[in-house]
């Protein structure tokens, strides 16, 4: 990371396919593969206002539409408005004297008014109108949009030609599956059992209430309009008093022409979420709930269990069809020693294997959930809301693997290489750097602790010509101990790395 | 060039001048202006008259340039740069305007052009470039990266207060430079 | 691609005994005012104007040329006051920045040419990206990005703004950055 805001030049391979830096990777320590922002399903866990930092909880949220009560936002340039305070001297009569305008009477009294002001162009709620409040978190008035009320109306009737659209549909299902014995069991639902004995006692059936949706009146086409004035191609428009289109948007109930109609906005709550991994349903990151907390309860990210490969230099200038070298840089993070092997990246026809097993897993697990689904359906009969509280979550979508984009343009000079990082020791950061002198293979250049340097060549593509880019690209398999289960188990997992070693310079 | 062949530099009484900052050319500070270290005020195209109560912070270059394609005719009068009172120029400000007036408020790191005649009550947003001949009406705000523009209804605060503050600590803190040009004895000699 | 190594002349930098790396051209005022807290890294044509108040900057800090650090005034009706300046640990601040915060978290990155407005609080792991202009009183939460088209956006858990793993790739950077730092080794 010469420049944090840089890309990497060192990606790795997610297993859908997808290409990104290990920043954006996290690891499942459960299906031991890496996964990526899109092979994580991203759940909800908190809301909380970016302003003022509280945290809201998420019936508050729906209820007040995902909007923080204290927070605005400046109509003009969409900045966080904040209360100011004047000293504003307000005449108060007392009882005593009826007179007016004498002066013995009335006394002064000095008032702190508060009224909304954006640091960022100066706008203030006094440009619209808004009249001072006497409390800083006080009620601002919210612009009143003028269909409110229609819109209201069509909200109820829909809400109810929903409701009597389920109930009809629960009401068929009952009907279509008869019981086929007579007397209720005591697996029914409670609907049931009363309805069947209120039957065989001879009362009238239990009034459910239907929902009968209100007729409203339907929106009829007008195509009357008003007709322009007559002065509106002449008449000069100062284009500071016209709203802009940013403007108009952030104010969509009435996108008011002039400035001197926009209100100030609420703000809009911002979310903290957890990431769970689609195939064994585990969380991979969960947030602390606080939102000022910038821990994580559980934070399985790629470079807490995969080795960092980091490109120092490119040793040579890099010309077409000769061979070259890279010096990389490894550490490894975990707690266990690492036997690292470099591979070739694999052919199309493994990448396609590969593809298809992942596929095959998917549809496995799919199967078994659905079952499961269908199962948890059955037992149902008469809750009111079927979706949201029964099941879980919903099966999620398995983002499907593809085959990698990038391609490597180089063939590395040696088939493998083989060798040992120790694990992570943070003892060791404050030792002398003792180096024991031992066997090293030729191609590592620098050893320490639990990073080591090693150098790579490889030969370019013949046919790349000036100025491309230069991409080696390899398998790195490792062996990784998995700690979740009692007993730590020994993996071999492969991670496949792309590198940018830079352009090709000359011929 | 001649006018900027040696520097005249006149401080008037109670103006705080750090010694850091660099003044170069014909310069009149008037009294209550603050000037912070690391600033710069180059007159090369004529002299420049800060008005009182000005503040210039650090970083801020004020500068009366010659224009890039005329060359200077000496037997054309010399036009001198008078900056009007109350204003602020903040950090990192590049201010080259023709005009200047009053109580304008210079924001951070933005750059103001040789050909734009800003008038008073003006507020330059951070960052903001105005670089096309325009000649700004009073009481604008110019905010945003696209520079937008819009009237100020509510007139910004005095710097009096600031400026007393800062009278009080930054001695504390710097050299500063002596006041040099009494009027009142310049009118006695003449 | 790893940080190389860049040399600065035993004449330009001092350094002190808490591992801080000072350039001699800056311009600290008041510097009884101002505490650097260790290993950090103040670069040539900085400012850091402890006069006005006092300026505390946790470790392994860098704060890099020409960088401007103020501490931001409020004013009240009996006069103005310039309130105390906190920065965290693993702070990156950019070439030229303004940075005139009340409170700046750890770990966060402003970028270069950033403009941050006077009494701003930016917490723990945030990002300012280069050019971004914050207008005075703004806050940034943690796991935000700051764009320099002026809109907040990010959020914990969200990997395509701000890494997840911010912490740590300030830290790793940062200490990188001044381990990289080095004096001129002399020849002869």
């Amino acid at each position: 990371m010469a420049n944090f805001m840089q890309n990497s030049v060192v990606s790795y391979a997610c297993t859908c396919g997808l290409v990104n830096p290990i920043t954006k990777l996290f690891f499942c320590r459960h299906c031991l593969k890496l996964r990526c922002g899109f092979c994580v399903c991203h759940e909800v866990d908190s809301h909380f206002c970016s302003n003022c930092l509280e945290n809201i909880p998420s019936s508050e949220a729906k209820h007040k539409k995902n909007c923080c009560t204290n927070c605005f936002n400046c109509p003009c340039c969409q900045h966080t408005l904040s209360a100011r305070a004047t000293m504003v001297v307000v005449p108060k009569k007392t009882d005593d004297s009826p007179k007016e305008g004498e002066g013995d009477g009335v006394k002064a009294v000095t008032k702190k008014m508060y009224y909304l002001s954006c640091l960022g162009c100066r706008w203030t709620s006094r440009d619209v109108g808004i009249p001072d409040q006497n409390v800083a978190t006080g009620a601002w008035p919210e612009n009143e949009c003028s269909y409110q009320t229609r819109f209201n109306a069509l909200l109820e009737y829909y809400q109810a030609v929903v409701l009597q659209d389920k109930q009809e549909k629960q009401e068929y299902l009952r009907r279509k599956t008869p019981k086929a014995h007579k007397f209720p069991s005591l697996t029914d639902r409670t609907g049931l059992t009363v309805s069947m004995i209120r039957r065989q006692i001879g009362w009238p059936d239990k009034n459910t209430q239907k929902a009968k949706p209100v007729n409203i009146t339907p929106s009829v086409a007008t195509d009357e309009l008003e007709d322009l004035p007559a002065d509106v191609f002449t008449q000069p428009i100062n284009l500071r008093n016209v709203s802009n289109i940013q403007q108009r948007h952030g104010q969509p109930s009435d996108q008011p022409f002039t400035v001197n109609k926009l209100y100030p906005q609420r703000r809009i709550l911002w979310i903290k979420r957890s990431l769970r991994c689609r195939q064994c349903e585990h969380n991979v990151i969960k947030p602390e709930y606080h939102p000022t907390s910038v821990k994580y309860r559980i934070q399985l990210f790629a470079n807490y269990h995969v080795p960092d490969v980091l490109l120092v230099r490119s040793e040579e200038v890099l010309h077409a069809g000769k061979s070259g070298s890279i010096i990389l840089k490894l550490t490894n993070p975990t707690m266990h020693d690492m036997s690292i092997k470099i591979k070739e990246l694999p052919t199309l026809s493994e990448e396609l294997e590969m593809i298809e097993e992942f596929k095959l897993a998917c549809k496995i697990k799919e199967n078994t959930a659905t079952s499961a689904a269908a199962e948890s359906l059955k037992s149902i009969t008469s809750s009111p809301s079927l979706t949201s509280t029964t099941l879980s979550r919903q099966t999620s979508l398995i983002e499907d693997p593809r085959i990698v984009q990038q391609k490597a343009n180089v063939k590395l000079n040696n088939s493998e290489l083989n060798f040992v990082l120790n694990q992570r020791d943070d003892s060791t950061e404050f030792d002398e750097d003792v180096q024991t002198p031992r066997e090293e293979p030729e191609f590592i250049i620098w050893r320490k602790s639990n990073k080591v340097s090693i150098r790579l060549p490889f030969t370019t593509d013949e046919s790349l010509k000036v100025g491309d880019l230069v991409k080696v690209g390899f398998t790195m398999e490792y062996t990784y101990v998995n700690t979740v289960t009692n007993t730590p188990t020994s993996h071999t997992l492969s991670a496949r790395v792309f590198i940018d070693a830079g352009q090709i310079l000359g011929e | 060039m001649s006018h900027a062949e040696h520097n005249e530099i006149k401080i008037m009484a109670k103006a705080i001048v750090c010694e850091d900052c660099s003044l170069i050319g014909d310069i009149t500070i008037s009294p209550g202006c603050v000037i912070h270290p690391s600033a710069t005020i180059i007159a090369e195209a004529g002299p420049i008259v800060l008005g009182e109560n000005c503040i210039v912070e650090e970083y801020s270059t004020i500068a009366f340039r010659l224009p890039t394609d005329n060359k200077i005719d000496p037997a054309v009068e010399v036009r001198t740069l008078n900056i009007g009172a109350n204003n602020v120029f903040e950090v990192g400000s590049r201010v080259e305007a023709c005009h200047i007036g009053e109580k304008n408020v210079f924001e951070s790191k933005c750059y103001v052009g040789p050909c734009v005649f800003v008038s008073s009550g003006c507020i330059i947003g951070a960052g903001v470039r105005l670089v096309s001949e325009q000649k700004l009406p009073e009481n604008t705000v110019i905010y945003g990266r696209n520079c937008l523009q819009r009237e100020a209804i509510d007139k910004h605060g005095s710097q009096t207060l600031q400026i007393d503050f800062l009278r009080k600590v930054l001695p504390n803190y710097h050299h500063l430079r002596k006041p040099n040009y009494d009027p009142k004895k310049m009118r006695i000699a003449t | 691609m790893e940080i190389v190594d860049t040399y600065y002349s035993k004449d330009e930098y001092v350094e002190t005994a808490s591992g801080n790396k000072v350039s001699r051209q800056t311009v600290l005022c008041g510097s009884q005012n101002i505490v650097l807290n260790g290993k950090v890294v103040v670069q040539t044509g900085a400012i850091i104007r402890g006069d006005l108040a006092n300026v505390r900057t946790g470790r392994y800090c860098v704060i890099s040329k020409n960088a401007v650090i103020r501490p931001p005034y409020k004013q009240f009706s009996k006069g103005i006051a310039f309130f105390p300046m906190h920065i965290g640990d693993h702070v990156f601040i950019g070439e030229s920045a303004v940075v005139s915060a009340s409170s700046i978290g750890s770990f966060v990155y402003i970028g270069k040419n950033a403009i941050i407005g006077r009494r701003c609080a930016l917490k723990d792991c945030c990002i300012i990206e280069d050019g971004a202009v914050l207008p005075p009183e703004t806050t940034v939460a943690s796991y935000m990005r700051y764009t320099a088209k002026g809109t907040i956006e990010g959020g914990q858990g969200n990997p395509n703004f701000v890494p997840a793993a911010m912490q740590d790739q300030m830290v790793d950077y940062t200490k990188s950055f001044y381990e990289h730092f080095l004096r001129n080794p002399q020849a002869g």
